[in-house]
């Protein structure tokens, strides 16, 4: 089935909703359609099932106009899956699967027949409804009502499936329960799914492209790598995000920078000696109290060296999985020297970065105030026969300050301005 | 029972199964109302079943079994030629009328019920009693009903006209655009309703001698009936049970919301329409002739969805079969329990309805399942 929007505009009274969103859609793909809300998705789905009336001309199936067909013979096009549904009359999963059967009756005298029958119980099987078939609706949980409305739309044997926020009332489990069925659908059946989501990531996992809406307008359409890019989301969300590729299924995911307001900056720096991921978190909390902060030596592709890219820290760098060298080190050290206060996270010690933990006794010596955070189970990971653990006590006993994690890293940070 | 009652099933629906068993328990309900209204005309003060009436010291007029046959086909014999009339004029008209009544009221309530998408609509909601009353009211005032043959079309005529009249103004209130907002439409209801009651009162207040009669009228009565009564009701009942029943499909989509019935191929505007006007039009012609009988609309419709789900394809002739028996049993007892003077029926169908509604609710609340 080929859908195509063209140029589609729809206002309730003065409000332009709809602002010429042009979209095709080919056979069997799956469309996620996201945006922020109000933006304009659901209007969107209402003008394709013709509940909302489009300009002529504007939505049109396999090239004829939805708005010269009849509901009857669109239901036959398309199924639809509301957010969630309910009712206060006792209709069984089965009754309810059964409507989907009505745009296929002969006539309106007719009851359901042997072939609704049929059509019924393999739509149930399909979605694992069959052995609750009998019970009522209302008592079903919530994520077995929305298998029973898909199965219901399975009944329809429609083309296409446009679905409201389906997940949207669901555990995670449920969820991902749905969203699978929802795409074996498309990929066994050929089922085209245009469907809004809300959440980013389970749009990447498994839309082929996203429709991204922005107040009416179509933002941005294509598969999930080109629309979810950070500067996209940054102006149609006004949120910060970290865009990455997920390490089992590379389907790109998004996660949002900062839930808090960072606090206003006051010119102090810190650098952070860290690795493995460990800095992470330390080099966040800094920036949210305030702090400049910076990093060394990192090995490019090392979990903090990308953390650190991503909150956009000043990084010395070393070559990926190479030692550090003489000409990191040393750079790492000027960076230190401009800093109030270097962090010493408890990050994995091996022989290639044993010279982080070597600057830090320099800067001790120095007189830079260093804070040194222990390890949950009181001595670094240590790959090299305890050097490190040496150099650790040795800092601690020539004046590094020690703190057990972040919040007291913090206090310690701030007694430290008092002086 | 029906499907969603078996609880021993442990998955799926046999569907020849459930058809077959539908259409046992329709066949059943269309046996219970002919035996039915066999037996209620059987039953009198007269007899064969009831305590005949003294005629002298120690003289008793009963009519035997035999005899109620015999006038029943109309042969003669040793009874009085006026049993037949007993019969043919007064208790056959009156058990036809209270079948074809409870089967309008209860058919119109499970439509009103599923377009307002409320368990507790009843046929009465767009305002057909109140309208009604008005006329019934208007013609006692102006002394028609008094008048034995004008009466006897004039005030029906008069209160079918001011119900429709009302039903069309509620709904043009409830209607914007072309768009029936059913919310609109039950407030407008409401606040109609008020107002023609306030009216009715007021004309009440005025009516002196017509004060009883009135009062009788809207506590819902059988006892005019007549054969054109009889006519005019069923005709309005089979007509308007038919074009409901083929809407059954379409109401159970709209059940789900409008917006799931389009989504289904279902026109829920023309529905809506549809189902209004049909249910206003059997009502009136049930409160043309009867006078306002409360609950039969409202509780039937809700007791068999009960027992046999909400699916419309098997609610709707269950819910019209079971009205029919119900208000024949229901005047029975009103010509008969202080018999020889009769209740008004209304307030019978209330006294049984009303507990038992509770009772019903409670058992299903208990049970854990909603309405």
């Amino acid at each position: 089935m080929r859908l195509d929007v063209r140029d589609l505009s729809y206002s309730f009274g003065d409000k332009k909703v709809l602002k010429e969103i042009t979209l095709d859609v080919s056979p069997g793909e799956f469309i996620g359609l996201m945006g922020p809300n109000g933006s304009g998705k659901t209007t969107l789905l209402r003008c394709i099932m013709n509940f909302l009336s489009p300009p002529a001309d504007s939505v049109s199936v396999n090239g004829e106009a939805t708005q010269t067909l009849s509901s009857e013979s669109l239901a036959r096009m398309f199924a639809v899956v509301p957010q969630s549904s309910s009712t206060d009359f006792t209709f069984s999963a089965y009754d309810i699967v059964m409507m989907g059967r009505l745009p296929h009756r002969k006539n309106r005298f007719a009851g359901p027949t042997k072939a609704d029958a049929d059509a019924v119980r393999s739509a149930m099987e399909r979605t694992g409804t069959w052995e609750f078939a009998g019970r009522p609706f209302s008592a079903l949980s919530g994520g077995e009502r929305q298998r029973v409305i898909i199965a219901r739309a399975v009944a329809q044997q429609p083309q296409a499936l446009l679905l409201d926020e389906p997940t949207v009332y669901l555990d995670i489990n449920g969820q991902l329960e749905i969203m699978d069925l929802i795409r074996s659908l498309n990929k066994e059946e050929g089922i085209t799914v245009i469907s809004v989501l809300h959440d980013v990531n389970m749009a990447a996992r498994y839309c082929d492209r996203i429709a991204l809406l922005s107040d009416g307008w179509l933002e941005a359409l294509g598969p999930p790598s080109s629309v979810l890019n950070p500067e996209v989301i940054q102006s149609v969300y006004g949120v910060e995000v970290v865009v990455r590729r997920d390490p089992f299924t590379n389907a790109v995911y998004v996660m949002p920078h900062s839930t808090v307001a960072a606090a206003p900056r006051h010119g102090r720096r810190v650098h952070v000696l860290c690795g493995g991921g460990v800095g992470g978190p330390i080099m966040k909390a800094l920036l949210d109290a305030g702090y400049g902060v910076s990093s060394g030596v990192l090995n490019v592709l090392d979990s903090d060296f990308e953390n650190a890219r991503d909150l956009h820290i000043p990084t010395v760098t070393e070559a990926p999985f190479a030692a550090v060298s003489d000409a990191a080190y040393e750079k790492n050290l000027g960076m230190m020297s401009e800093c109030e206060a270097v962090v010493v996270s408890p990050f994995p010690v091996g022989p290639g970065n044993l010279k982080n933990m070597e600057a830090a006794s320099v800067a001790v010596s120095r007189g830079k105030r260093v804070v040194a955070i222990l390890p949950d189970a009181g001595r670094p990971v240590d790959f090299v026969d305890g050097k490190a653990d040496a150099i650790m006590r040795e800092l601690i006993s020539s004046g590094a300050i020690p703190v057990m994690g972040i919040a007291e890293m913090l206090r310690e940070l701030r007694r430290g301005e008092g002086r | 029972m029906s499907p969603r009652r078996d609880e021993s099933r442990e998955s799926g629906v046999d569907f020849p199964k459930v058809m077959r068993r539908r259409l046992l328990w329709l066949a059943a309900l269309t046996i219970m109302l002919l035996a039915s209204a066999m037996l209620a005309i059987l039953v009198g003060t007269l007899g064969p079943i009831g305590p005949g009436i003294s005629v002298a010291p120690g003289v008793r007029e009963h009519i035997s079994f035999g005899e109620a046959l015999g006038a029943v086909f109309g042969e003669t014999g040793d009874w009085p030629a006026y049993y037949s009339d007993i019969f043919w004029e007064v208790r056959i008209p009156r058990v036809l009328l209270a079948a074809a009544v409870g089967a309008a009221l209860a058919c119109a309530g499970t439509a009103m019920q599923a377009i307002f998408r409320n368990p507790m609509a009843d046929p009465y909601i767009v305002g057909v009693s109140s309208g009604a009353s008005v006329g019934a009211v208007l013609a006692s005032l102006f002394g028609f009903a008094t008048t034995a043959l004008v009466g006897a079309i004039i005030t029906p005529a008069l209160a079918f006209t001011t119900a429709l009249l009302t039903v069309f103004v509620v709904y043009s209130l409830g209607v914007v655009g072309g768009k029936v907002y059913v919310n609109t439409l039950l407030l407008s209801g409401i606040a109609v309703a008020a107002f023609l009651g306030a009216v009715v009162s007021l004309m009440i207040y005025f009516a002196g001698q017509q004060y009883h009669r009135i009062i009788f009228w809207m506590l819902g009565s059988l006892s005019i009936a007549s054969w054109s009564a009889v006519a005019v009701v069923a005709i309005a009942a089979t007509v308007g049970a038919v074009l409901v029943f083929i809407s059954s499909r379409d109401m159970n989509a709209l059940l789900l919301g409008e917006e799931t019935a389009h989504n289904l191929g279902v026109d829920p505007e023309g529905l809506k329409t549809l189902m209004l006007v049909v249910a206003a039009i059997m009502t009136a012609a049930a409160v043309a002739f009867t006078g306002v009988i409360g609950f039969v609309g409202l509780i039937i419709p809700h007791m068999v969805r009960l027992v046999v789900g909400a699916d419309h394809r098997m609610l709707v002739p269950a819910a019209t079969l079971s009205g029919a028996i119900f208000l024949i049993w229901a005047d029975t007892l009103a010509r008969t329990v202080i018999s020889p003077t009769e209740l008004p029926v209304g307030i019978i169908t209330a006294i049984c309805g009303g507990p038992f509604f509770l009772y019903l609710l409670r058992r299903n609340r208990l049970a854990g399942e909603t309405r």
